[in-house]
């Protein structure tokens, strides 16, 4: 079972630097646990339960998602998700109703392919929740058409255990993929994102908040690659690490010679609840393109003091004014989120963390 | 209302305070000058609870009981206000939110039910309105792009709304215009002039005591209050400077 962990790229390869490889292994040696149970949002639309990795029917509802066989991609973490999957096509024009899909691991390792296909002008939203134990892995392969429109959400809730996510995204002309991440749970996790901007004008949104607590360990390597001119990319990312955990965030952007009037923006920041955390921040950029417009900014640093004293000073006992400095300082990267409904969960996940790490 | 006694204070090591004693009863306004790096600031700071601010020697009593032994927040509900000489921005925290939180944390610590949305809306708007601060502002992150004026006052509607038993108002009227140094004085003595409150006020200038007419005035040079006064003495001080009257 676990000799699967071994054929996982080694840490000294550049997109890995941080990697915590051991994690997984670990992972998937824990103990199994008893299914932990979680709520759909209350939206319309499909549902879908995993349960290790397989779906449980009798608990969700496909509407227009369906099961099938997918392949995974050359990326070590990809290529083991290969396998019975689920997939969302929608025809051109098509708007489909948001599709939730929450994984639940009870123990052990599991792997799940999953495409998202959008034909030109179609506009879906995707929710995903993963909870649980053990290590989770899923490869994502998605692919907008011509002006297609795709909010995803991703929280990672899991207690312990590993979750990897590997990303691979085509965002064809004018169409526009919007991500978050959440990470608030025990778990380690790693991200892996390759994004193409294949069509002139592509959108992307790209970010979220890693929060970190105890040992724990979340990491994060998006590579946005500018293939075509007038494409926008925003990448913000907030990390919290508190205890003596670790969050690592890679975000690189290209830009090809002819992606001209490319508009590129990274935002990292990390933010130390305690001097025993790290967090690094590795911005990238490589432009090969003479006219493009590329901020970066990465910058770690602690609660303002003076900020801390000032809330005090009105009332507000320490530990609440930590809470409400730190969220804020994430709320950046949680507000992209266009759906009320699974912003709030998002925040008050965020929240939950907070309180619990600020006590 | 409060004394201070012997108060010895340090920072990083360097001893600021150096055996301070001032009393201040219900109903009462002092003001406090001095000379730049005088420790007035200091003073503030020791009354709210700064950390950092480590009292050595004596003593602090606010109602009967020991302020030392108080976390800030405590402090606070207690009724003790800081109005800061350099209001603190707060990226990301509007000052509705920051304000319902203080208010709310502080009737809570009173034992007493806390303010709807609505209702503290209500009131902070109000307050808003009578010291001429744009409602629109409550609505923007706490003190950012303000200007020092701007600051200044929003440091009142703070006082304002969670009306204080005691409050220190460090160099409040530093920043402010003709106008606004009118209204914030109609504020400080609207919310603050009553029988059972009263304001320690730390400023450089006559002018805001021609609003706000102080009971007492002193005099704190290096670390010490080195003479104390009626209203007369801010005046005398306006004309011949510290060196001549307090040396
Ligand atoms: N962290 C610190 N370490 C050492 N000295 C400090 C520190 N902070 C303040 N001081 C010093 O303490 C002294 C008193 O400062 P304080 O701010 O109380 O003065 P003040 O009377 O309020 O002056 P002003 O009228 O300019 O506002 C000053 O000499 C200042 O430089
Ligand atoms: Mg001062």
């Amino acid at each position: 079972m676990s000799d699967a962990v071994l054929d996982l790229p080694s840490t000294r390869e550049e997109a890995w630097r941080w990697a915590d490889l051991g994690g997984l292994a670990a992972a998937a040696a824990l103990a199994p646990v008893a299914e932990p149970t979680h709520e759909f949002l209350d939206l319309p639309g499909a549902r879908l339960l995993f349960v290790d990795g397989v779906l449980d029917e009798g608990r969700s509802r496909l509407c227009n998602v369906r099961l099938t066989t997918l392949e995974g991609d050359d990326h070590a973490l990809g290529r083991r998700a290969a396998g019975t999957g689920w997939s969302l096509r929608l025809d051109a024009q098509g708007v489909a109703d948001p599709v939730q899909i929450v994984h639940v691991a009870t123990g052990g390792e599991n792997h799940l392919a999953s495409e998202i296909v959008l034909a030109d002008d179609a506009v879906a939203e995707v929710v995903e929740t993963f909870v649980g134990a053990g290590w989770q892995n899923c490869f994502t392969r998605t692919r907008l058409g011509k002006g297609a429109r795709l909010m995803r959400s991703v929280r990672l809730l899991q207690p312990a255990g590993f979750v990897s996510l590997r990303e691979a995204a085509e965002i064809g002309e004018a169409a526009s993929l919007v991500a978050v991440f959440l990470g608030a749970g025990g778990q380690g996790s790693r991200i892996d994102a390759q994004l193409v901007m294949a069509g002139e004008g592509a959108f992307v949104e790209y970010g979220g908040t890693l929060l970190t607590s105890a040992e724990q360990k979340q990491e994060c390597a998006v590579r946005v690659n500018h293939a075509q001119p007038n494409g926008a990319s925003r990448q913000v990312w907030r990390a919290v690490a508190s205890d003596r955990s670790q969050v690592s965030l890679a975000a690189a952007v290209d830009v090809a010679r002819h992606a001209q009037k490319t508009d590129g923006e990274q935002s990292l920041r990390g933010l130390l609840l305690h001097r025993t955390a790290t967090v690094n921040l590795k911005p990238e950029l490589e432009i090969f393109a003479d006219d493009v417009k590329c901020a970066h900014g990465a910058t770690v640093g602690e609660l303002d003091n003076r900020a801390l004293f000032y809330m005090q000073s009105r009332g507000i006992p320490k530990a609440r004014a930590q809470a409400i400095l730190t969220r804020a300082f994430v709320a950046d990267a949680l507000e992209r989120i266009g759906d009320e409904t699974v912003r709030a969960a998002f925040e008050a996940d965020a929240d939950a963390w907070l309180d619990a790490a600020l006590q | 209302m409060l004394k201070i006694e012997n108060l010895h204070a340090e920072i990083d090591g360097k001893t600021i305070l150096k055996g301070l004693n001032l009393s201040v009863n219900a109903g009462e306004v002092h003001a406090i000058m001095g000379p730049n790096g005088a420790g007035k600031s200091t003073l503030g700071y020791v009354l709210g609870g700064r950390p950092g601010y480590e009292v050595t020697e004596g003593s602090i009593t606010f109602d009967g009981q020991d302020l030392l032994e108080l976390e800030p927040h405590q402090r606070a509900a207690a009724g003790v206000f800081l109005g800061f000489q350099y209001p603190v921005e707060i990226p990301g925290v509007s000052n509705v939110q920051f304000l319902r939180e203080a208010l709310n944390a502080q009737r809570g610590g009173r034992g007493e039910k806390p303010l709807s949305g609505g209702e503290f809306l209500k009131l902070a708007r109000e307050e808003a309105k009578k010291l001429d601060m744009d409602a629109e502002m409550l609505k923007r992150p706490v003190n950012v792009g303000f200007s020092g004026g701007e600051k200044k006052r929003n440091e009142m509607v703070q006082m304002g709304v969670i009306d204080p038993k005691f409050a220190i108002l460090d160099e409040t009227d530093s920043g402010l215009d003709i106008d606004a140094l009118r209204i914030v004085g109609d504020g400080i003595n609207r919310i603050m002039r009553k029988p059972d409150k009263a304001v320690l006020l730390i400023t450089h200038y006559q002018r805001l005591l021609d609003y706000v007419k102080p009971d007492f005035v002193h005099v704190l040079a290096d670390g010490r209050i080195t003479r104390s006064g009626g209203a007369e003495l801010a005046h005398q001080l306006e004309r011949e400077g510290y060196a001549e009257v307090a040396a």
